[in-house]
């Protein structure tokens, strides 16, 4: 296939991924699904391969479906496949990492012939069991698991699963609302494809994918190979709920005669008593958007170009977590993935990298009651702390890093819920200082307009441990989290009196490269 | 819509649009003649390249200025540029106290999740010039905390110390209650009346803080430019002998009293691409035609928007200044009713590329106007569509702007030369491949676009205009399945002329968070209330009579526990129905016509209520002078289709009479743009003197 009718096939793919992506997010409920993009979508072929995805989504979502890929064609060969099947599951070990995201695949037909799949993966609003949090004691805790399964069989519902979902979920109409936008979307997606094939004069995906998954491999190791062959080592530590310190070691292989890349995290902590453990999945997924927003970020996403980066880790460590660890508040862990693999690429490519962030977004969740008595249960929320300064630019302020999903507006917060902010600011002079600086974080500060007691589930990390500068940068300041002026750590829901103030002080990000000998002039 | 205000014979009614580069006006007697210049865009004081243009098309048409008795229209980019060029005043903003760094926490969302060195648009005003108000308003719109006077006061006096000219006043909650930012409103006018001064809860009393505070920051910022400007134009008409005060042209795709304008520059944002919506707009109605997609292709960029019912679809929500290759995200957020145009990266100025994977790609960067293509001879070296298109033989090397600028065809084929030995192919198929590579960019957009919004682009006319959408109009419609092209003509003063074809209009909204299951109908009356008063009042600036004005009432709505919006036009006034019901039908008929689905057990929410108001439509038909006898073909040349030269007749538009039909191939050429007929399509010229290409 020439370079001309390859970019007019492939385009029009990932345009219909992109659609289909577009699609979910408007019809979706979950709010981290519309209003922070907490979503991926994207084709595969008939053996499973990730062929093109949706240019939205969070790294987390995208590098894990794309592994998800395989299992699905594993445990569904073509000839158990019919057009109007909907396959599902929330296996943590075989998708997202935790049971809030549910992955749904539409195998996609054309002319009676399977061509191939429409997956999309999206955090839900509830799946029962502990809820939004890292306090569960083991995975069984966390809610309900749901293994490869279809969720439709040739177009009819699968009704014992369906009543399964509904009676183990908390907001079953939120969860359906959600599957059915996963569905459409998909079918959308499918009618495109087979549009696509028709106008193109092509009975299937067969030979476009090979070409796609091989060009894009190739142009991944020659980018690899015009790299300083060698071995880097980088090293993150942080603090998680509870306190507990978090080591993540890296070592970083350039292998420029293969042109592949070797991530080990040999060294690393082990697992955590708290739902903060990382499966294979999601620890493949954050290491290979590392690599790959470092390599070159208009590299196309797929098997292809995924297959030079290797990731190992110890069987059982944090990052490579075995049943049946508590794996809820995995991105806790799982967005500080990419730090030590930065500072290990530092060696390699220092204009790329960036210094070490505030790392993963705190979330929070609060139940209670209104003011009227009638009970209410919010969706997770999220806030961003700095990000780390790149060498020739400062980092952004209140803008998270890897992951970069939006916050849900103070406004729609307070409309949905008796919760009342008093501050939601930068903190200037968090970011540290350097020849450019990490980005600032921010002071967020809510009480409860209630009479009752209340939960909260607040997950914060970076509250001792600073991220750090780089090439003699100075750190960030780290976050802080406060019950009426009084420091909190804890990995548990926390029972809340009606007047508590809470705040909230995320991270600032570290500098890069050192101050230089003349103050900086006042901005 | 009836027409009420049939203008007499004699009059002239009169359209300026002033572009970044070039200002067009077009001038229309009552009969239906037009005359039409273009002049050089004065950036730096606009009113005299409006006055040059004016007193230039008053003099070919031999006229006085008392002679405009109709309208007087204008569409400018006066706001634009301010924000992109950052050329307001010192300009400070009044957050709640607490939440000072709005503007820069934005959403906290990183638009472009692979790029580490991403960056964002810098606000509109200074941190050191944001102060926090002590006041609050609950969700509920009780108030928590009145303004503190004191502190407010002390606020002032920092803002006169720091000389600030306009201020922009965003406080939480403020759509539900607007009584604290009222309050330092009238403080502000009290203690120092010549600043200018917005409020959030006039000018956007929506809903979701981050957008409401950058609107109506961008409104602060750009009133004491655009004030003075209007001010300005309209002295200059009434010294001129002009009989009416200007009507300006609205990102709504309405025009409205130059008042209304000056109070709300944010909403003139995109007056000039809304005013060519219009204009196809205007055509469709005239050709009988209810949907299409109007496409407009020019240098650097492109743009479409769906026409239906005769109607622009109009979007509560737009970017302004996108600073990463269009990217939603990019660019700072406005909540202004705004036609819904898409932008695609991609035109005439762009530049084709080998990839690393060896793929052909066309942008997203640009030659733009200088270098500006190969062709150009002014120092381009990259190859771009331009380039493509006259080796394929659709543009002439010698009549590219009348024959002003010859094009270097030698040039040209060098450098796509270049690209065909690395892809190892021809010269020929190369260029073929950027047409078609570039058509897909703009189809695949064109698709996303209506997909997004429910519409089924199939089948849908495309209407097409700009230096470089005719040249590509044909492609791209077989690629959407549309059956027919429409060429208009004017189409070089498009925009302008379709000012004259747009009614007074005004989209308004206020947010209210309100469950259907428990709708307080009183304040729903009272809000819609509101919203007719003012547009009343906003309506009558533009010279329309009360009994003229058309009511369109909705709500943007959502299933209780979504976090989006449909937006639902309703097919009555809701305090005559006050009935939950039939809203919630209207919801779910427009939901389900979306996204194929509704949720019977699940609770239907408004968000805001909205009202679009629109006058009389005016009837200022342009006939064209046509010839009657059809010319021979003048020229021909040789061209590709479908991997064939083919010797292909050529055309001058003007030369073509009505009624005759040119069978593709063909090539007919204007001083601006170049129409290509492809083989299989039928073009013929409709009475309007638009070419109208069917696909045989």
């Amino acid at each position: 296939m020439d370079g001309i009718e390859l970019e007019i096939l492939w385009s029009n793919l990932i345009s219909i991924v992109s659609e289909q992506a577009k699609a979910l997010q408007r019809i979706a409920f979950s709010p981290v699904v519309r209003e922070a993009g907490d979503l991926a979508n994207a084709l595969f072929d008939t053996q499973g391969r990730m062929v093109a995805q949706a240019i939205t989504g969070t790294p987390g979502h995208i590098n894990s479906l794309a592994a998800a890929g395989k299992h699905f064609v594993k445990a569904f060969p073509p000839e158990t496949l019919h057009p109007g099947d909907v396959l599902i599951t929330n296996d943590p070990w075989k998708s997202a990492g935790h049971f809030f995201d549910i992955t749904v695949m539409l195998p996609a037909f054309h002319k009676g012939k399977l061509v191939g799949f429409f997956g999309s993966t999206i955090h839900h609003t509830d799946i029962g069991g502990y809820g939004v949090g890292a306090g569960a004691r083991d995975i069984h805790e966390e809610g309900l698991w749901i293994p490869l399964l279809k969720l439709y069989d040739a177009g009819k519902p699968n009704e014992v699963l369906h009543e399964i979902i509904r009676v183990n979920v908390r907001t079953p109409d939120e969860v359906f609302g959600d599957l059915a936008a996963q569905i459409s979307s998909g079918k959308l997606a499918c009618t495109r494809l087979s549009a696509l094939l028709d106008r193109q004069g092509h009975d299937n995906i067969e030979t476009l994918a090979e070409e796609i998954i091989s060009r894009s491999e190739t142009a991944t190791r020659n980018a690899i190979r015009k790299l300083k062959p060698g071995t880097y080592h980088g090293e993150s530590s942080f603090d998680v709920p509870g306190g507990d310190v978090v080591t993540l070691k890296t070592a970083v292989t350039v292998d420029t005669e293969t042109g592949s890349i070797i991530i080990d995290f040999d060294g690393s902590s082990g697992p955590s008593p708290y739902g903060i453990n990382v499966v294979m999945n999601y620890t493949h997924a954050y290491s290979t958007f590392a690599i790959r927003s470092c390599l070159n970020p208009e590299l196309p996403n797929n098997f292809g170009s995924l297959a030079p980066i290797i990731v190992k880790a110890p069987d059982g460590c944090i990052v490579n977590c075995k049943y049946p660890s508590p794996v809820n508040a995995r991105h806790v862990v799982g967005m500080y993935v990419p730090m030590p693999i930065l500072k290990a690429l530092y060696h390699v490519m220092p204009d790329r990298v960036l210094a070490e962030g505030a790392g993963a977004v705190w979330t929070i969740q609060v139940q209670g009651k209104n003011l009227d008595g009638s009970p209410f249960i919010s969706a997770m929320f999220n806030y961003s702390g700095g990000m780390g300064a790149r060498r020739n630019k400062d980092g952004p302020s209140a803008t998270c890093y890897p992951t970069g999903v939006a916050a849900v507006p103070v406004e729609i917060l307070e409309a949905s819920m008796p919760i009342l902010f008093s501050r939601k600011e930068l903190q200037h002079g968090t970011g540290g200082n350097g020849a450019t600086r990490g980005g600032d974080g921010q002071i967020i500060s809510f009480s409860m307009r209630t009479k009752s007691e209340w939960l909260l589930n607040a997950v914060t990390s970076r509250t001792t441990l600073a991220p750090e500068g780089l090439e003699g940068g100075e750190p960030g300041v780290a976050g802080r989290f406060l019950v009426n002026g009084q420091p909190v750590s804890s990995a548990r829901k926390m029972v809340m009196q009606p007047t508590d103030e809470v705040m909230l002080a995320t991270p600032g990000g570290g500098g890069y490269g050192r101050v230089a000998a003349l103050p900086r002039a006042a901005e | 819509m009836t027409n009420t205000d049939r203008p007499i014979a004699s009059s002239y009614a009169l359209a300026v649009d002033i572009g970044g580069t070039f200002t067009d006006v077009v001038l229309r007697s009552a009969a239906g003649k037009a005359w039409v210049d273009k002049t050089l865009t004065t950036p730096e004081s606009l009113d005299v390249g409006f006055f040059c243009a004016v007193d230039s098309v008053l003099a070919k048409a031999g006229i006085t200025p008392a002679a405009v008795t109709d309208v007087v229209v204008h569409a400018t980019t006066v706001v634009t540029n301010a924000v992109i060029e950052r050329k307001g005043p010192t300009t400070a903003l009044l957050v709640t106290e607490g939440f000072r760094d709005i503007l820069t926490i934005r959403d906290e969302h990183r638009y472009e999740m692979f790029d580490p060195q991403i960056e964002f648009p810098a606000p509109l005003t200074p941190a050191e010039l944001t102060f926090g108000i002590s006041e609050r308003i609950a969700a509920t719109g009780e108030v928590l905390k009145p303004l503190d006077r004191k502190q407010a006061e002390a606020v002032v006096a920092e803002l006169r110390a720091k000389k600030v000219v306009s201020v922009a006043v965003s406080f939480l909650n403020s759509f539900l209650n607007p009584v604290n930012e009222r309050a330092m409103r009238d403080l502000l006018k009290e203690l120092a009346p010549d600043l200018y001064v917005s409020i959030s809860s006039d000018v956007a009393p929506l809903i979701r803080e981050y957008p409401r505070t950058s609107t109506v920051v961008m409104n602060a910022y750009t009133a004491p430019i655009t004030r003075p400007y209007l001010e300005a134009l309209t002295r200059g008409l009434k010294q001129r002998g002009f009989a009416h005060d200007p009507l300006i042209m609205l990102s709504n795709g309405g025009v409205i009293g130059v008042d209304v304008a000056g109070n709300f520059p944010v909403r003139m944002i995109e007056s000039g691409p809304a005013a060519g919506a219009l204009a196809a707009t205007y055509y469709a109605e005239v050709l009988g035609i209810d949907r299409l997609l109007s496409f407009d292709m020019g240098g650097t960029t492109a743009k479409a928007c769906v026409i239906e019912d005769s109607k622009p679809l109009v979007t509560g929500h737009f970017e302004v200044d996108r600073i990463y290759r269009f990217k939603t995200g990019s660019g700072l957020p406005i909540l202004i009713p705004s036609v819904d145009m898409i932008e695609i990266g991609a035109g005439g100025g762009s530049i084709a590329s080998i990839s690393d994977l060896g793929l052909l790609k066309v942008g997203p960067q640009s030659a733009g106007s200088t270098p500006g293509p190969v062709a150009y001879g002014r120092g381009g070296a990259n190859p771009t569509v331009t380039d493509a298109d006259l080796v394929l033989g659709y543009l002439s090397a010698d009549g590219f702007l009348g024959g002003e600028m010859r094009l270097d065809r030698d040039g040209a084929v060098t450098q796509l030369g270049a690209l065909a030995d690395r892809l190892g192919t021809s010269v020929g198929d190369v260029a073929a491949g950027i047409y078609r590579v570039v058509g897909e960019s703009m189809a695949a957009a064109a698709r996303a676009h209506a997909a997004d919004r429910g519409i089924d682009y199939r089948g849908l006319p495309l209407f097409a205009f700009g230096g470089a959408g005719p040249v590509h109009a044909c492609y791209v419609a077989d690629l959407l399945e549309s059956p027919m092209v429409i060429y208009p003509p004017l189409a070089s003063v498009l925009s302008a002329f379709g000012t004259l074809v747009t009614p007074p209009r005004l989209d308004l909204g206020q947010g209210a968070l309100s469950r259907l299951s428990s709708l307080d109908w009183n304040a729903v009356d009272k809000i819609v209330d509101r919203l007719v008063d003012e547009a009343r009042r906003g309506l009558a600036s533009a010279g329309c009579k009360s009994g003229d004005i058309q009511f369109q009432f909705g709500a943007d709505m959502r299933y209780f526990g979504q976090q989006n919006e449909v937006s639902v036009t309703f097919d009555a006034d809701p305090r005559q129905r006050h009935d939950a019901a039939w809203l919630r039908h209207a919801f779910e008929d427009a939901y389900e016509r979306l996204y194929s689905f509704r949720l019977p057990d699940v609770d239907v929410e408004v968000v805001i209520w909205r009202l679009v108001a629109i006058g009389p439509v005016a009837h200022r038909d342009s006939t064209p002078d046509l010839n009657t006898r059809p010319n021979d073909i003048g020229a021909r040349r040789k061209a590709r289709f479908n991997g064939h030269e083919v010797d292909t007749p050529v055309y001058a538009r003007r030369d073509l009479a009505r009624d005759q039909s040119v069978d593709g191939p063909a090539i007919i050429e204007e001083r601006e743009t170049t129409i290509v007929i492809l083989p299989g399509w039928r073009a013929t010229v409709d009475r309007t003197g638009c070419i109208m290409a069917v696909k045989g």
